[in-house]
């Protein structure tokens, strides 16, 4: 949260820009910091869990590791995922968005974070120990839709257009996505213990 | 169809000034496919050759 | 085949009204695009097979098209950005095809560090299977990214269900290009899978039985 804040802040600060540029593409810094956050926040997802051996304690003992997985990505997305979206939506509020899209960008921006989360955890259980740049390198690709969908929904709510239709797309994808990634991120880290 | 498009060789190579990128684009790409090639073949030679001290008798 | 294709391509080919001789970098950029896709879809069905069912030759197959994909999507991407100097006036642009097409190189960077990262192969070989299937959500994307989004980068010019927009006597050339280049990356992964097959199973009796 800390380094979505601090994103949010140091880059208009950094680069000396009019209030009205700032309003153009204020957006885009959000996309950017939501997705370096989201990234760095689900880093060590499965990492300390391997490393300690209760991965592969919860194998042994024929844990259901769907849930596990599920249940994880759910408190991530809960205690980071929203409050980042929050703080995302704070800011473009500061930066000339209306009261009344307030909620659409932060609906919007959770959603992003439930698609990213689930991308960044699948990064994270194929690289488990194996570092961030392998992390990076496998996981950047898949985060690529999320980006195209999440630029689409957010010119959506400045042009007031097709809101609706891009909002119900991600929930399905949210609850799609949601449903079946635990399954893969399942796979990998079973296979990682075998 | 079949009429060649240029009269001479310099005119070939010139392209009416985009013979650089057209001809380095094809050079670089001819040399990394061939590179590809050679890379293979010199993997299995080298593999082949381990095999072959491995199981030579001692 | 391939240099048929190209010296037609680049020698007889008719001088193009707009782009001028500059054009001629379709009978490269085209094929190697296409091919670019068309190996991550094979090492798509490729991953699915070991996972399925377990058959080990398509890992092996996968990790041995991994370095081609790269290698042609290099190819497709610095030819693409090459013909842009002269007709766009820009090398690089951020624009949708390029961009997806960048994805699509790392992707096959992130499948082959992915594989070597870890001593037992076998694990490398699920996971890596794993991240090809799920990466090909991406294929299409990549595809249809120039119909989606405006974007420099001209459609399509052939379509497999017809209707092509370029003349016969430089539509011609292309095709018998892009099986040529075909027919090369075939021989090449041939190859490529062969040498692997020997590196890897180098202490099975049919390797020994073999050499």
């Amino acid at each position: 949260m800390l380094i979505m804040i601090l994103v949010l802040t140091a880059f208009p600060l950094s680069i000396d820009i009019s209030q009205f540029d700032l309003e153009k593409f204020y957006f885009s810094i959000i996309v950017v910091s939501l997705l370096m956050t989201s990234f760095l926040a689900t880093e060590g997802m499965f990492e300390e869990d391997f490393e300690d051996g209760s991965l592969e304690q919860e194998f042994l003992v024929e844990q259901d590791f769907y849930k596990i997985v599920l249940s994880k990505i759910f408190v991530y997305v809960c205690f980071i995922g929203v409050p980042i979206a929050l703080i995302g939506a704070i800011f473009s509020f500061a930066n000339g968005v209306a009261i009344g899209s307030f909620m659409n960008v932060f609906f919007i921006l959770s959603l992003s974070n439930l698609l990213l989360f689930n991308v960044f955890a699948f990064g994270n259980a194929l690289s488990i120990n194996k570092g961030a740049m392998l992390g990076v390198l496998t996981t950047l690709p898949l985060a690529l839709p999320v980006i195209i969908l999440l630029g689409t929904a957010i010119r959506s709510i400045q042009y007031e257009d097709g809101f609706l239709e891009i909002s119900s797309l991600m929930i399905g994808l949210g609850f799609l996505i949601s449903a079946i990634m635990p399954l893969i991120i399942s796979t990998a880290l079973k296979t990682h213990i075998d | 169809m079949f009429d060649l498009a240029f009269n001479d060789l310099n005119e070939i190579l010139a392209m009416d000034g985009h013979g650089v990128y057209v001809w380095s684009v094809y050079s670089i790409a001819i040399s990394i496919i061939v590179a590809s090639f050679l890379i293979a073949k010199n993997r299995i030679k080298g593999a082949k050759r381990k095999i072959k001290i491995k199981n030579a008798p001692s | 085949m391939l240099i048929v294709g190209w010296v037609w391509g680049l020698l007889f080919a008719p001088q193009d009204a707009i782009q001028g001789n500059s054009y001629r970098i379709i009978f490269l950029h085209v094929p190697a695009v296409i091919y670019a896709e068309l190996i991550y879809f094979f090492m798509a069905l490729c991953a699915l097979m070991h996972l399925v069912w377990r058959v080990k030759l398509a890992a092996y197959l996968i990790k041995s098209a991994a370095p081609i994909g790269a290698m042609i999507t290099f190819v497709g991407l610095f030819s693409g950005s090459v013909w842009g100097i002269p007709t766009w006036g820009t090398w690089w642009q951020w624009d949708a095809r390029i961009t997806s097409t960048l994805i699509l190189f790392i992707m096959y960077l992130g499948i082959l560090t992915l594989h070597g990262s870890f001593s037992n192969l076998e694990k490398s070989d699920r996971l890596m299977s794993i991240l090809v299937v799920i990466g090909v959500v991406n294929i299409p994307i990549i595809k249809k990214s120039v119909d989606w989004w405006s974007t420099l980068h001209q459609p399509a010019s052939i379509s497999v269900s017809g209707g092509s927009s370029i003349d016969p006597s430089m539509l011609y050339p292309l095709l018998i290009s892009i099986i040529g280049l075909g027919f090369t990356l075939i021989s090449l992964g041939i190859l490529s899978s062969r040498s692997y097959i020997l590196g890897r199973e180098k202490n099975k009796k049919w390797v020994s039985e073999y050499v």
